[in-house]
C-alpha cells in the first residue's frame, strides 16, 4: 500500500548506482538494505526478509539471475517481487531474467518516477497478497471450525434421525449420502401393536437445510409411532410441523407406510414421489402405486388430506420405495437412468431374492464415476410372518426408574370427541409413565383398543358385532357406523384407570363405562366364548390378556384387572 | 554530442540533495579504478573481463547522465561480447578522453 513502509533490498555491484537507487527508495519512505553481489543478496534476503528486491543482472561472484532463482526457492509461497536492474537490451537476455523468477525490469539510467511507480505497484500487489493470505488463513480456520460443527451436528442428527428398525430381516435398504447430510430420510419403527411404520422422505435440496427439516420429522415419527398413534395422526403432525418451519418452496416428498403383519396389508400414503412398485408373490406384472398427495409441508392443516391406500400384502409380496434419485441418476453422457431401465431390471429378474441388489448394481454401473447427482435412497419391504421378527423392543432407557405407581385417573370422552378423536395414544402415554407398563404397551394398546371399540361401537352406537360375520354385513356395519355417528347425541365413554403398587409389581384396573343401552353379557359369554375376537366383542382376547374381566350394570360397564410383576433385571 | 544531459543531471542533483557530491566523487573514483583495470585487460585480450568492466562503466555512466561516454562503453561491451577486440585500444582512448570531459562537466554542475 502506498504510504506503508517496506524493506527493500538493493543488490548492485556498482556503488554509485546503489547510491542513486538508495536515494530514490529512501525518499519514498522505505527501509533500504544493500548488497554488492548475488551471494550477499541471498544472505541479506535470508536474514532480513526484505519485501521487494532490486537486483542487478551482471554482478561478480553470483549474477542476478542465479541469485533470483535461489531467492524464489527460499521464499516458497511467500511473494517476493524481484525487479531486475539492467541495461541489457537483448530480448533473450531479458527473457532469461523473467525465467529466473524476475517480476519486472528497470533500465538505466534510473528514472525516479518510473521506479517509484513500480515499487508502488508491487507494494499494492504485496498488500493484496497479504490480505489474501490472511483471508486464506481465516477461511481455512472457518472451514475447519465449520467441519467440526458439522461433525457434531451430524452426530446429533444421526441420533435423532437414526434408522430405527431398518435392520429388520424383511427390509433391505440403500442410503447414499451426497454430502455430510443427506436430503433423504429413511425411518422405520415398530408400533406397539407390532406392525412397522416406514417413512421415506426426500427434502428439497441437500445438506444442512434438508437435515434441519429431517430432525423434527424423525422426532415426530419415532415419538408418535412408539406411543401408538396412527399413520394419519403422524402425517398430520409432520405436515403441520414442516409447514410451519420450512420456508416457502421447501417441502418433503414422502411416502409413509404401515406394514401390518396380522392383517397382511400395507397401508400407503404418498406425496410427490415417483411411482412405487408392488410385486405380488406369484405374478410377474408390476403393480404401480402412485402419489396421490402433495408433498409434506405444502398444505395447511385444514387442506391436508391423510387418506391412505390399503393394499393386500401377503407373505412373499414385495414393495419397492425410492427417492427420485434412482430414476434421475445420470451417466457420464448426462442421460437419465429413467423408469424404462428400472422396469427392465424387474422384468429380466429371475430370482427375487437378488432383485434389490441387481437394482443397486445396475444403477451404480450406469452412473459410473460421474454419479451421485442426487441422493439415492431405496427400500425393499417384504411381507413375512410376524413370528420371523423379534418382539417389539420397547425403549426403557428414558424416564424415571420408578414412575408413578399409586394413582387414579378418569377420562371421559363426550360426543364431539368420540366422533373425531382417537384417545388411545393419549391414554397409553400416561400408562407408559409406569416404567414396567411400558414393556406391556403392545398388550395394553390391544386391550384398550378392544375396550374402546366395544364401548363406542357396540355400546354407544349400538352396532351388533353379529353383523360382521358376513362380507355384506361388514359393509352394512360400517354404513350404520357412519350414520349413527351423526346422531350421537349426549353419549359419552368414560375410562377410569386405577393403579396401585403391589409388593413385587403393581395392579392396573381399567373400568370403562358407556352411556349405551348395554347388552346381555351373560348370554354372549355363554354362547360365544370360544369364537373369534371380531364377533365376540373381543372378550376372549381381553380375557386372555388380563387377570380378570367383569361386566356389570346392564352390560355397559366393564372392569379389567391387570397384574404385573417387577422384572428381576430392572 | 552530449557529454552530460543537463536536464537529467539537474533532476539527479535535486533528488540526491547533499549526497550528490559524494555520488560524483564515488563515480569518478570508481570509474578511474575500472578504467585502469580496463587498460590492463585490453592488453591481456581478456574479452570476458573487458565485457564485464565495460558493462558496469556503461551503467554507471548512464546513471550519472554521461550519455556519450556510456555510448563508447557500450561499443566496447558489444565488440568484446562478440570477441572482436580489433578496435579496443582506440575505443579505450576515446573513453579516457571523454571521461575527462565528463569530470569537467560534473564539476560545473557542482558549482551551479
Amino acid at each position: 500500500m502506498e504510504g506503508s513502509s517496506y524493506k527493500i533490498l538493493i543488490a548492485d555491484d556498482n556503488l554509485s548506482d546503489r547510491m542513486i537507487l538508495t536515494a530514490i527508495v529512501k525518499k519514498m519512505g522505505h527501509v533500504v538494505l544493500s548488497a554488492s553481489d548475488g551471494l550477499e543478496a541471498i544472505s541479506q534476503f535470508t536474514e532480513e526478509k526484505p519485501d521487494i528486491i532490486l537486483l542487478d543482472v551482471m554482478m561478480p561472484n553470483m549474477n542476478g539471475q542465479e541469485a533470483a532463482i535461489e531467492i524464489k526457492r527460499i521464499a516458497g509461497e511467500d511473494m517476493v517481487p524481484i525487479i531486475f536492474l539492467t541495461s541489457l537490451q537483448d530480448a533473450s537476455d531479458l527473457a532469461k531474467c523473467l525465467e529466473s523468477g524476475g517480476d519486472d525490469f528497470l533500465s538505466k539510467p534510473y528514472n525516479p518516477i518510473i521506479l517509484t511507480a513500480k515499487i508502488n505497484a508491487f507494494s499494492r500487489m504485496l498488500s493484496m497478497h497479504n490480505i489474501l493470505q490472511q483471508q486464506k488463513n481465516v477461511i481455512s480456520k472457518n472451514a475447519e471450525h465449520l467441519l467440526n460443527e458439522q461433525q457434531v451436528a451430524k452426530a446429533v442428527y444421526d441420533n435423532v434421525a437414526h434408522s430405527g428398525c431398518l435392520d429388520l430381516p424383511n427390509l433391505k435398504y440403500l442410503l447414499s449420502p451426497f454430502s455430510v447430510f443427506n436430503g433423504d430420510v429413511l425411518l422405520a419403527a415398530r408400533r406397539p401393536t407390532g406392525s412397522v411404520h416406514i417413512l421415506l422422505g426426500d427434502f428439497t435440496g441437500h445438506g444442512l437445510p434438508a437435515a434441519i427439516g429431517a430432525m423434527p420429522l424423525a422426532e415426530i415419527f419415532y415419538g408418535m409411532t412408539a406411543k401408538g398413534f396412527l399413520m394419519e395422526d403422524i402425517l398430520r403432525e409432520i405436515n403441520s410441523k414442516l409447514k410451519t418451519i420450512l420456508p416457502i418452496g421447501y417441502f418433503c416428498c414422502a411416502c409413509m407406510a404401515n406394514l401390518s403383519f396380522r392383517k397382511k396389508t400395507i397401508e400407503v400414503w404418498m406425496g410427490g414421489l415417483p411411482d412405487y412398485y408392488v410385486l405380488k408373490k406369484d405374478q410377474n406384472e408390476i403393480e404401480h402405486i402412485a402419489s396421490t398427495h402433495l408433498p409434506l409441508g405444502v398444505l395447511s392443516s385444514q387442506a391436508f388430506d391423510a387418506t391412505t391406500q390399503n393394499i393386500a400384502f401377503d407373505v412373499g409380496d414385495k414393495f419397492y420405495m425410492w427417492s427420485d434419485g434412482i430414476i434421475e441418476s445420470r451417466n457420464d453422457d448426462g442421460d437419465l437412468f429413467g423408469e424404462g431401465r428400472l422396469k427392465d431390471i424387474f422384468y429380466s429378474n429371475s430370482n427375487r431374492d437378488y432383485l434389490f441388489d441387481e437394482i443397486v448394481e445396475k444403477v451404480n454401473d450406469f452412473t459410473g464415476e460421474s454419479g451421485k447427482d442426487d441422493d439415492t435412497t431405496m427400500l425393499e419391504v417384504s411381507m413375512v410372518e410376524e413370528s420371523e421378527l423379534e418382539q417389539v423392543d420397547i425403549d426403557l432407557s428414558g424416564g424415571a426408574i420408578h414412575g408413578p405407581t399409586d394413582w387414579k385417573m378418569e377420562y371421559t370422552l363426550r360426543a364431539d370427541t368420540l366422533k373425531s378423536f382417537n384417545p388411545l395414544p393419549v391414554m397409553l402415554n400416561i400408562l407408559n409413565d409406569v416404567p414396567s407398563l411400558r414393556r406391556l404397551s403392545g398388550q395394553l394398546y390391544t386391550l384398550m383398543s378392544e375396550l374402546f371399540s366395544n364401548a363406542f361401537e357396540h355400546g354407544v352406537l349400538g352396532l351388533s358385532s353379529d353383523l360382521k360375520s358376513t362380507t355384506e354385513g361388514f359393509a352394512k356395519y360400517y354404513q350404520l357406523r357412519s350414520e349413527r355417528m351423526n346422531v350421537i347425541g349426549n353419549h359419552s365413554v368414560c375410562f377410569i384407570f386405577d393403579h396401585i403398587p403391589l409388593e413385587s409389581g403393581g395392579r392396573l384396573t381399567i373400568k370403562v363405562i358407556d352411556t349405551g343401552k348395554g347388552f346381555d353379557y351373560e348370554a354372549i359369554q355363554n354362547a360365544n366364548f370360544e369364537t373369534n375376537a371380531y364377533c365376540g366383542r373381543g372378550i376372549p382376547l381381553i380375557k386372555s390378556m388380563s387377570e380378570s374381566l367383569k361386566y356389570s350394570g346392564n352390560g355397559n360397564t366393564v372392569e379389567v384387572v391387570l397384574n404385573w410383576q417387577a422384572d428381576e433385571a430392572e | 554530442m552530449t557529454t552530460l544531459n543537463i536536464t537529467q543531471v539537474q533532476e539527479l542533483k535535486e533528488m540526491m540533495e547533499d549526497a550528490f557530491d559524494d555520488l560524483v566523487a564515488i563515480y569518478i573514483q570508481d570509474s578511474e579504478e575500472k578504467l585502469k583495470l580496463l587498460k590492463q585487460e585490453v592488453k591481456n585480450y581478456d574479452d570476458q573481463a573487458i565485457c564485464m568492466l565495460a558493462h558496469s562503466l556503461k551503467g554507471s555512466s548512464l546513471n550519472i547522465c554521461a550519455e556519450d561516454l556510456a555510448l563508447i562503453f557500450k561499443q566496447i561491451e558489444d565488440s568484446s561480447r562478440i570477441k572482436d577486440l580489433s578496435s579496443m585500444e582506440t575505443l579505450r582512448l576515446q573513453a579516457m578522453s571523454e571521461f575527462e570531459n565528463v569530470k569537467v562537466a560534473l564539476e560545473s554542475v557542482h558549482t551551479l
